[in-house]
């Protein structure tokens, strides 16, 4: 058997950045200094920031890392291997590992995406017929795989472990008889239209501020259900499978920001309360126990609300939940239309 | 039964902080972690009838929850099964078998005034989470459906009962984010992306050890903002520790890379003591080497385990339950399918170990899998490319849950077992997988793990809600204040000397930013390191392999030896040289890496030394050594400090004297 376990080379382009240092020392010196009488008392205005995306100072680069990895590993996995045996200076955030937290989200060859749910294999096939590359996905063709191995690429820098050169060997043996797979170049950037902080983590606060500010919490009566004598007999808001059904979905959302990196006006930088946001309040309007859906809709019939997305639906392709968000944006935009005719009538 | 107000009745409803810009100078309550217990109990804290009094005229109290993750990023959020209540919303139930289910899956090392308290209140705790957002699955007639689990029964053991609330495969993630939208509601102010580096106690001397002769009380915590790479102290009158397990001791382990220890390591640090930390559940089902978890909700909807002879084999070792034993019942037996030569290959490494076995879903109906395993289905097939309608799909155990941990009260009050009784250590909480009640016992069953958070989450909030008017005033204020800046600035010069790393020419924070933006080396050492030894995360995947090593599902001494000795001759004097490849305090994940690796580290040694000592198999410890349950010496908790021989505290046995546990 040969091939379909066979281990493959692979460089991940990686933006970097590291902020100056006096960017981190706005904060208070003492963080006694500055104080509220009460936490609850006075807002921060967290929407100020949003609203003009500041590009931090400090040093950006480019660097390569060159690895021998399986075309089925993740990017992560590729990433988690550079800190251990390369550079742990690199700087991504992560967590759970498979897709259930959300922390993930970077742009991989320009396209957002979480870095955990994205194989190398599949990665570097985009890179090769994006960049219309020589140095692409060669599938089983040991002789340029070869020659490929054997030839030093001229990175501005280059990484490479001592570790790594041993897989080097390895493999160039083992493609003797079962070939090697170059994967050739896999670029990544933080997620866009977000500031980065550091190499590949970017400040997605706005987006968690824009969710928020919509009321993302089931609100209700808080009513008991009762029987005919008075008496309290079931506890939980009913709900009927199909009613779950119409919200179930939307509710799988875990706000990790790849819609809104995107979606071409939220990332573009223009006025927009963006996709994230409005699948929170699609979830709660669609939820059979909810009574805020008068002001729901009224929160996100605005300007910067539904009114913004153009349907370009960019934000459907990558959802790693695999929620429609750009039909779940249509079906908004078409009932704050009739809602507006209601009114007009 | 108690059904909690709304948010939005309050008519408090705000826009959460992101972070805060100012401290106080001294808090009520701090929360460290922000998953399903931490949450709970600022709920339980604001929903108390004493806050809600508080508020009402106006009066806040200073509540701040810190975390290390955003809160939405939590562990909490990849529970997949379902959570333990006896609704009886699918068949009839009884919280009494719920209770007599919780302490033989603990192989009746449970503290049995606990476990009744986890079962008499679940059904109000999960109703509670409906009414909070949950998106729970539904029975026909709109209640909350339930289904059938590992080691869940009706009348006292004689047959499997449906009493697993869930939603579809994702309730961890439907209860997360339920009850951060109810903080959201009630305006709760977060510090995300903080650190928790020292917990401070009042007693405490010159060292980091409080001397618990004496009346100790909580003074505060150090956190170090990530974003910032700044230390602050943070005093406060109480504390609640919820910050998760330590599944990272282990290489292959369902938790996420966050899961360190770090809230049981505090308290260790602070001198105090972990109970039962010798028991360490695996999860049966993990993914081939990848360790994430494929829930037990498969084997629920019909997946049987197979041998390399695809022989059933569960049947052979619990004949009336089957593949829906007890988790430590079927990790074993999948052991003893490998060391008897049965194990098959993980089909990604074919030339590997055979140390896996297959799980079999292909009797499941196809749209019938697709509805309710949606989130196994995925897994399998992005994680091994295989198609678990027609494919057989590799699995091992895979570290999954610390039943040990913080010695907690009912109510959530830390405490140190002195002299034969329990000393409270004032303004100290702690709730969830870093704390220890013990209603896990010495195995935790099915569905029980969030319902604890929840519950007594919450339980803990309420309480502290209590000791707000006690500990209102001023009193030690100013001495706590001073105390943890004093922890602070010990931090501060910890935290200085991991960042000035190798060699005279490197600049610290202060010359990089008098010098220009261009730290040397473009940043970073990536490509000049290769002098250097080590790093926290090279560190962090050997001690991995040395816990799994030595006691991964099942152990015995000379492994324990062989793994104290690699442990304390090998790793931590390397760990101690770890030092920071960039002197950049923004983000340096390195920084808290170094730091978690220490937790851990601490942690492993505790875990060996509580299984050294405990010269019996129980529950989810199998000492191949001492292979039979010893009620006469054993029934007991270990009580383990850093650096001393456990002690041991009966186990509270109320209503059901130890039988065998057969399944």
């Amino acid at each position: 058997m040969s091939g379909d376990v066979a281990k493959a080379r692979v460089t991940l382009r990686i933006s970097r950045f590291t902020p100056r240092a006096e960017q981190a020392a706005k904060r208070p010196s003492s963080p006694f200094a500055a104080k509220s009488s009460s936490p609850f008392a006075k807002s921060t205005s967290p929407f100020g920031a949003s609203s003009a995306p500041r590009r931090a100072r400090g040093k950006r680069w480019t660097q390569d890392y060159s690895l021998v990895v399986r075309p089925q590993d993740s990017i992560l996995d590729c990433l988690l291997t550079i800190k251990r045996t390369m550079d742990p200076t690199l700087a991504f955030r992560y967590s759970c590992g498979h897709g259930m937290c959300g922390s993930d989200a970077a742009a991989v060859n320009g396209t957002p995406t979480l870095l955990c749910k994205t194989s190398v294999g599949q990665s570097a096939q985009g890179a090769a017929v994006a960049a219309g590359s020589h140095c692409g996905f060669r599938h089983t063709r040991p002789a340029e795989g070869f020659k490929q191995a054997d030839q030093q690429p001229d990175q501005p820098v280059k990484a490479t472990t001592d570790r790594n050169d041993q897989y080097h060997q390895d493999n160039m043996i083992q493609q003797a008889t079962d070939g090697i797979v170059d994967l050739g170049v896999i670029e990544l950037a933080p997620l866009p239209g977000f500031p980065v902080q550091r190499d590949l983590i970017a400040d997605i606060d706005p987006m968690l501020d824009q969710i928020t500010r919509l009321k993302p919490y089931l609100q209700t009566d808080g009513k008991l259900a009762t029987t005919s004598e008075g008496k309290v007999d079931v506890f939980e808001y009913l709900q009927k499978p199909d009613e779950l059904a119409k919200y179930e979905l939307l509710s799988n959302c875990i706000a990790c920001g790849v819609c809104e990196g995107s979606c071409p006006v939220y990332a573009g930088g223009n006025p927009f309360m963006g996709p994230a946001a409005l699948i929170a309040a699609s979830r709660f309007i669609n939820d059979s126990r909810d009574q805020a859906q008068d002001a729901r809709f009224d929160a996100i019939d605005t300007e910067d609300g539904v009114a913004a997305c153009q349907s370009v639906r960019a934000c459907s392709r990558q959802c790693p939940r695999g929620i429609d968000v750009g039909e779940e944006m249509w079906q908004l935009i078409s009932r704050v239309g009739q809602r507006q005719e209601q009114d007009l009538a | 039964m108690r059904v909690q107000s709304l948010a939005w009745q309050m008519g408090r409803a705000r826009i959460m902080y992101m972070s805060p810009k100012d401290l106080e100078d001294i808090y009520d309550v701090v929360i460290v972690g922000a998953g399903a217990a931490g949450l709970s109990a600022a709920l339980g804290l604001l929903y108390s009838p004493q806050v809600a009094n508080e508020r009402e005229s106006g009066q806040e109290p200073k509540i701040l929850v810190v975390s290390k993750l955003q809160p939405l990023r939590s562990h909490t959020g990849s529970a997949e099964g379902g959570i333990a209540a006896s609704l009886g919303n699918s068949e009839h139930d009884d919280w009494h078998w719920h209770y007599y289910d919780t302490v033989k899956g603990g192989d009746w090392l449970v503290d049995q005034d606990a476990a009744r308290i986890l079962a008499q209140e679940a059904p109000e705790t999960v109703i509670n989470l409906e009414r909070s957002g949950v998106a729970f699955s539904r029975t026909d007639d709109g209640h909350i459906d339930q289904r059938r689990f590992g080691g869940h029964t009706a009348d006292f053991g004689q047959a499997p009962v449906r009493r697993a609330a869930y939603a579809a495969d994702r309730i961890g993630h439907q209860i997360l984010f339920s009850l951060w939208q109810q903080c959201v509601g009630l305006g709760v102010r977060f510090a995300e992306e903080w650190y928790v580096s020292d917990l401070v106690l009042s007693s405490q001397h010159h060292s980091n050890q409080a001397d618990l002769s004496q009346e100790a009380a909580v003074a505060g915590i150090v956190a170090f903002d990530s974003a910032t790479g700044k230390v602050h102290p943070i005093a406060a009158r109480q504390v609640l520790l919820a910050t998760g397990g330590a599944g990272r001791l282990f290489h292959t382990t369902s938790n996420s890379w966050d899961l360190t220890g770090d809230g049981m390591a505090l308290a260790l640090e602070a001198g105090l003591q972990l109970e039962d930390m010798e028991f360490i559940q695996f999860h049966p089902t993990g993914l081939g080497h990848t360790g994430i978890l494929l829930s037990e909700a498969a084997r629920a909807e019909g997946a049987t385990l197979r041998n390399a002879e695809g022989r059933a084999f569960m049947t052979d070792y619990a004949p009336d339950h089957g593949d829906l034993a007890a988790r430590d019942v079927v990790s074993r037996s999948i052991m003893s399918e490998i060391d008897a030569g049965r194990g098959v290959a993980d089909p990604s490494d074919p030339q590997g170990a055979k140390d896996c076995v297959w799980l079999d879903m292909t009797d499941i109906d196809r749209d019938h899998m697709l509805q309710t395993l949606p989130q196994v289905v995925e897994t399998i097939q992005e994680y091994a490319g295989l198609d678990p309608t027609m494919d057989l799909v590799p699995v091992k155990p895979t570290a999954h849950y610390t039943m040990g941990g913080i010695p907690i009260t009912t109510e959530g009050r830390v405490y140190q077992w002195m002299d034969g009784e329990r000393r409270e250590i004032q303004g100290l909480h702690a709730a969830g997988e870093c704390s220890c009640l013990s209603v896990h016992g010495a195995n935790r069953l099915g569905g029980n793990s969030l319902l604890d958070a929840c519950l007594f989450g919450k339980r803990a909030g309420l309480d502290m809600a209590a000791q707000l008017l006690a500990l209102g005033q001023t009193e030690g204020a100013v001495t706590a204040r001073n105390q943890v800046e004093e922890a602070a600035r010990r931090r501060e010069g910890n935290l200085l000397s991991l960042l000035e790393n190798q060699g005279a020419d490197v600049p610290g924070d202060a010359a990089e930013s008098a010098s220009g933006p261009t730290p040397k080396n473009e940043g970073s050492r990536g490509d000049s390191q290769s002098a250097d030894p080590h790093n926290a995360y090279e560190l962090l995947a050997r001690l991995g392999q040395i816990m799994e090593t030595a006691v991964a599902v099942r152990c015995d001494q000379e492994g324990i030896d062989q793994a104290l000795a690699a442990l304390h001759g090998e790793l931590e004097p390397q760990i101690k040289t770890l030092r920071s490849h960039s002197d950049s305090r923004v983000f340096n994940q390195e920084v808290t890496a170094i730091w978690e690796v220490g937790h851990l580290a601490e942690l492993a040694d505790v875990v060996l030394r509580a299984s050294a000592a405990r010269q019996e198999s129980r529950g989810s410890l199998k000492r191949v050594d001492f292979p039979d349950r010893d009620d006469r010496r054993y029934l007991v908790h270990s009580m383990t400090a850093e650096g001393s021989e456990p002690s041991w505290q009966p186990v509270h046995i109320l209503d059901m004297p130890p039988q065998a546990r057969q399944y």
